[in-house]
């Protein structure tokens, strides 16, 4: 225990060092009890459950500095947006510079966290303060001890905000840093938002990013998310997404994944009020060596009459690997519930590597709760049949997989979106 | 047209051990001509369209196939489509999730993408496609269905010819297309196949059945056995077969 107490000066440095954030006192004693809690219980090993198959335990030896403000703009490419709203982060800190929220309707708040720490600190109080366990979650703490900056929405209630929201945030330009964004979602009762977060990496080595992100979704309210994860080869990424849900609402997730060496995401969605329902997609495209993707999805069903589902699907080329824990906790009084989870992968390869478990808890009696599995190859009776008709085999595989992952990008009605994210995650697809 | 010499083709079970099947084929199909193979189950007729198409599942271990002077052997499955083969298949395998149209797309413009022909617009595409859906009896529907997810055998059926009225190959092999075919579907497949015959295009029509050649007229008619070819005929000999079945030739190819 010494020996990773003392290894992770790095993390007390940052700590700190942290970005001359105007805290009030509460916010900092926090911020410091929560890096007693996490440098006590050190980076997680592969010695936990949890975290079986994703080893982090070299992040402790790494010598991560905090962020500095970068001069000029990335590449013009990395900026693309399908939206006209866009906010931007470079290494973690709010960009004035590059975000364009000239379309922002009234009804609409969005800020980035440090304004917030400034001018309505009160407002944020709730969701700084809140405590995860840091068994199960200990990336939390890490986020809110390094926490730089990040993303402040909230949407007024019986509010229907058409236009989705872009949170862009791109690593560059410096090597060897830790970037702590967390961000904060308030969608009122009854009103609808479409968020897409978006991660991408561009001349920048070695970084790491830990991200959280808390989703309130109330009374009769709509939020439709977007995580996307294209950070450099090199990275790693991990984050946090937890979604509350209240009466009647609904939350539509999607989560692809493409760059980064490691990346770990946990996502979790609790039912707290009848009639929520959660639709969970997720895609990852891993084409290189080593590359290492872990997604972890918890529902939680308290109480009667939910839907969740889960549709995980992935192609892994090479020697990459990825896992996929699918967890479905139906508690006692949820009666009535409907949930469904799957994880379908793909191997290009020989080498690549998955390890695959849906799990389903449950302790209520009159529940519908199905799950599923597979891991498979390129069939080659399909292949053989578009290859008798005259398309090249690349061509063949090609059609094959979009076939494969077409079931995921189909389940986005913004065709917009949909474009967007067909072309971020599979522009450079090698097969 | 088409020339075969002595082929021998073999596969491995699944205890890995090589199974010979097709024992010396020779045969000749002229331009213009229609030839039907015959023959009891198991005595190699698929394996012989397969072969010929290119599944690496067969290894042929001896003999020469000529398409139009070409070495058929050394190309790839998509290089043969290009060089004008064609096989209807008998199972065609269920493709959840590939568009039928844009698959049909796909193989028209990769067959016209080999010959150094520019790709055909979407507009051209579908007024074609249209028009060969109608000839074979199809509703217009199946363009927007995954490629034959969840057809029934006859719309399987009609999709294959309608594959072939759409790549125009110079020889085209049918494998037991008349198989759990009622007879409006057989008869939209005959006559699929009958508009394309023409002077310079060739079939092998491959069938347990008399059936199908009451509609398809072949110019000879051959007897499979064994992985051989141990009769060749006018279209009467499929009549005779009819009548008397395998088993005298089985006799007489022992005697």
């Amino acid at each position: 225990m010494s020996d990773v107490v003392a290894s992770l000066t790095w993390l007390e440095e940052c700590f700190e060092k942290n970005i001359n954030l105007a805290e009030p006192n509460w916010l900092r004693e926090f911020r410091a009890h929560e890096l007693k809690k996490f440098v006590q219980r050190g980076f997680p090993t592969r010695r936990e459950e949890l975290w079986k198959y994703t080893d982090t335990s070299h992040l402790a030896k790494k010598n991560y500095c905090g962020p500095t403000l970068i001069d000029g703009s990335p590449d013009i490419d990395k900026l693309s947006s399908p939206s006209q709203i866009k906010f931007v982060f470079i290494n973690g800190i709010f960009s004035e510079t590059l975000s364009d929220i000239a379309k922002l309707p009234k009804e609409v708040t969005l800020l980035s966290l440090r304004q917030v720490i400034n001018d309505h600190v009160d407002l944020t109080k709730p969701y700084l303060t809140r405590e995860f366990d840091e068994k199960k979650f200990p990336f939390a703490s890490l986020n809110l001890v390094l926490m730089t900056d990040g993303v402040f929405l909230k949407i007024e209630k019986n509010y229907e905000m058409t236009t989705p929201i872009h949170c862009l945030f791109i690593n560059t330009k410096q090597q060897n840093f830790v970037s702590c964004p967390r961000n904060i979602i308030l969608a009122g009762d009854n009103s609808s938002v479409t968020l897409i977060e978006e991660y991408v990496g561009d001349q920048a080595e070695n970084y790491f990013v830990s991200a959280l992100t808390m989703i309130e979704v109330n009374n009769g309210a709509y939020v439709e998310y977007f995580k996307i994860q294209d950070e450099a080869a090199s990275a790693t990424h991990i984050a946090n997404v937890f979604v509350e849900q209240q009466q009647d609402s609904k939350v539509k997730a999607h989560f692809f994944s493409r760059g980064g060496a490691l990346e770990r995401e946990d996502l979790c969605v609790r039912q707290n009020a009848k009639g929520a329902e959660a639709q969970l997609n997720g895609f990852y495209s891993l084409h290189s060596d080593e590359q290492h993707v872990d997604h972890h999805v918890h529902v939680d069903h308290l109480v009667p009459h939910g839907i969740s589902s889960m549709i995980y699907k992935g192609i892994l080329d090479k020697k990459s690997h990825a896992v996929f824990n699918g967890k479905v906790f139906v508690h006692q009084d949820a009666q009535q519930i409907n949930a469904h989870q799957e994880n379908h992968n793909l191997l290009l390869s020989n080498s690549a590597e998955v390890n695959t478990k849906p799990e389903l808890e449950i302790y209520a009696d009159d529940v519908k709760c199905t799950h599923g599995a597979t891991i498979g190859q390129l069939d080659n009776e399909s292949l053989f049949y578009l290859r008798s008709r005259g398309i090249e085999e690349s061509e063949a595989r090609k059609i094959l997989v979009h076939a494969f992952s077409d079931q995921i990008f189909n389940t986005i009605t913004n065709r917009e979106i949909r474009d967007y994210v067909q072309q971020r995650v599979s522009s450079h697809d090698e097969l | 047209m088409l020339e075969i010499k002595n082929l021998h083709a073999s596969i491995q079970d699944e205890k890995q051990k090589t199974k010979q099947i097709l024992r010396g084929i020779d045969l000749v199909v002229k331009p213009g001509e229609v030839h039907a193979i015959m023959g009891p189950n198991g005595s190699g007729k698929s394996t012989f369209a397969n072969v010929l198409a290119g599944r690496d599942e067969y290894q042929v271990t001896a003999g020469d196939v000529l398409l139009n002077g070409k070495d058929l052997l050394t190309l790839e499955p998509e290089q043969r489509a290009a060089a004008g083969l064609f096989l209807a298949f008998q199972y065609p395998v269920e493709i959840p999730g590939v568009n039928n149209m844009y698959f049909l797309r796909s193989a028209l413009n990769s067959i016209r993408k080999q010959h150094n022909l520019p790709p055909l617009d979407a507009m051209d595409f579908l007024t074609l496609v249209k028009a060969k859906m109608k000839e074979v009896g199809m509703d217009e529907k199946f363009l927007s269905r995954a490629v034959n997810e969840g057809f029934s055998g006859g719309e399987k059926k009609r999709n294959e010819v309608l594959q072939m009225l759409m790549l125009e190959p110079r020889l085209a092999i049918l494998d037991e297309t008349d198989s759990g075919l009622d007879i409006d579907a057989l008869q939209a497949v005959a006559k699929g196949v009958n508009s394309l015959r023409s002077p310079n295009r060739s079939f092998i029509v491959v069938t347990h059945y008399q059936r199908l050649l009451d509609y398809i007229i072949p110019d000879v008619v051959h007897v499979m056995l064994k992985g051989k070819i141990i009769k060749s005929g006018g279209k009467e000999l499929a009549l005779e077969l009819e009548a008397k079945g395998y088993s005298w030739l089985e006799k007489e190819a022992q005697a």
